[in-house]
């Protein structure tokens, strides 16, 4: 049991990058791509995430307030911020890349008229 | 943290991602997805990350839903017929796929056990930021601190990538004539949709309070989770969600096009000029420490908060006209025209 504990939160992230990648590369709709690229983006996410957790830990945020006793900050206390930091600016940045990843499949769905990968083959031969 | 939560969270999200990939409409892909968002934001609590869950639970969930959904309407919610030549594409596909999955289960053996405290990743930098940022910065929250100060120069061009974003968008998008060369006429009607009342009043109502607590995590973003990326965001979902409930026009009135962009262009320069401010007054680029010199009644500690402050108000503003110019070009197909 201890094992699959320690172990789940990998197999997770390694099954939802595979789910991504299939999509990416066997899915024939457009949308359906930037789908499997935005869960690939968040397997990513669950892999650092995981990684920065730690058992018996609480948020990254210092215990504060007027008048309270200066304790010695101990480190083993609180999650480990950075890969929080890295994340949450990613998941920013998925945004700006869903953003022009949809531009893209209208732009394609203006000139020709589908978002399927072999119509659109097709009409380009 | 609590191993049944986990356990069940990240099947529950196992299952939404096969259910998002298998569906046959894509509205429905989409509606999935924002759940899978939600799901994700859960499990990002559970672990203790709660910035990335207030990040994720407004611009996941929130935005990228909507800009799904848009983009939807404007193309098609079908997914073709399978035609009979994919099933070689698809056999290379699942080869690649599990070879990927294989090398990649061999390499988690030797990854440190999850939620370990001892892991390499958490024993050599980030104990300093850790035990120093109350003392360096005044700012209890670790995770503002590290995005704005220590690693501002990163967080700098993390701004400047959204920025490039939007500007790609509407480089792709934007049509300034009625006419187009290569145009289809009308969008796919999801739903004939009347204006409804009650939605509108209670959007009416919200905006407001929403705009209002959008700024309360930008500068409360020092203390509690939150700062400029998901206020900015919660910003710029407030102008959306009146764009949805009323009338597309109506927004344009408020936050035109030229005001939009100049808005997004204030955000990245008021960041970059903050460092440049350090520059002149003689320190190193974004070292907040110095703006203590111009700054009334601030010691050097008080002005790097401060000046986290500052840029976050920067990100915030950024953001938000971004998110606004992506979600118009992309509902309105450039023209600015009509919306949802």
């Amino acid at each position: 049991m201890q094992s699959i504990i320690s172990d789940y939160n990998y197999w997770v992230y390694i099954l939802l990058m595979m789910i991504g990648f299939y999509a990416m590369l066997a899915k024939n709709n457009l949308i359906k791509k930037v789908i499997g690229m935005s869960i690939f983006q968040t397997a990513i996410i669950i892999f650092y995430v995981s990684i920065g957790a730690k058992e018996h830990a609480t948020i990254p945020i210092i215990a504060h307030g007027h008048g309270a006793v200066e304790a010695a900050i101990d480190v083993a206390h609180y999650a480990n911020p950075l890969p929080h930091v890295l994340m949450l600016t990613a998941i920013v940045v998925s945004v700006g890349t869903l953003g022009v990843a949809l531009a893209i499949c209208l732009g394609i769905h203006r000139r020709y008229n589908s978002l399927e990968e072999d119509e659109i083959e097709e009409q380009l031969q | 943290m609590i191993w049944q939560l986990d356990l069940s969270i990240l099947t529950l999200i196992v299952i939404c991602a096969f259910a998002t990939i298998m569906v046959k409409d894509l509205l429905s892909a989409a509606i999935i997805f924002g759940a899978y968002s939600f799901l994700m934001c859960l499990l990002w609590t559970e672990m203790g990350a709660v910035d990335v869950a207030f990040t994720e639970a407004s611009v996941g969930a929130g935005v990228s839903t909507v800009l799904f959904i848009a983009a939807i309407y404007q193309t098609t919610r079908k997914v073709g017929v399978r035609k009979s030549g994919r099933l070689l594409t698809k056999a290379v596909a699942l080869v690649a796929t599990l070879i990927t999955g294989l090398v990649l289960l061999i390499a988690e053996a030797d990854f440190p056990g999850f939620a370990n405290p001892f892991t390499p990743a958490s024993l050599h930098l980030s104990p300093y930021y850790i035990t120093q940022t109350l003392h360096d910065t005044n700012v209890p929250n670790i995770v503002t601190s590290v995005l704005a100060d220590y690693r501002g120069f990163d967080t700098m061009f993390e701004t400047a990538v959204i920025f490039t974003a939007g500007l790609a968008v509407i480089a792709i998008l934007r049509r300034f004539k009625k006419e187009d060369r290569c145009d289809i006429p009308g969008p796919y009607v999801i739903s004939e949709a009347h204006p409804d009342t009650i939605i509108r009043f209670i959007a009416r109502q919200l905006v407001p309070f929403i705009q209002l607590f959008a700024l309360y995590v930008v500068a409360h973003g020092h203390h509690s989770p939150g700062g400029g990326f998901q206020g900015g965001v919660i910003l710029g979902a407030s102008f959306i969600l009146l764009a949805i409930s009323f009338d597309f026009k109506m927004v344009l009135g408020i936050m035109s096009e030229r005001l939009n962009i100049l808005l997004g262009n204030i955000g990245v320069l008021l960041y970059a000029g903050i460092g440049f401010l350090c520059l002149l007054l003689g320190a190193n680029f974004l070292d907040y420490s110095i703006l203590s010199k111009v700054l009334p009644a601030t010691d050097t500690i008080m002005a790097r908060s401060h000046g986290m402050l500052g840029i976050e108000i920067g990100v915030a503003i950024a953001v938000m006209a971004i998110v606004i110019s992506i979600y118009f070009n992309i509902v309105s197909r450039g023209k600015y025209d009509k919306g949802l």
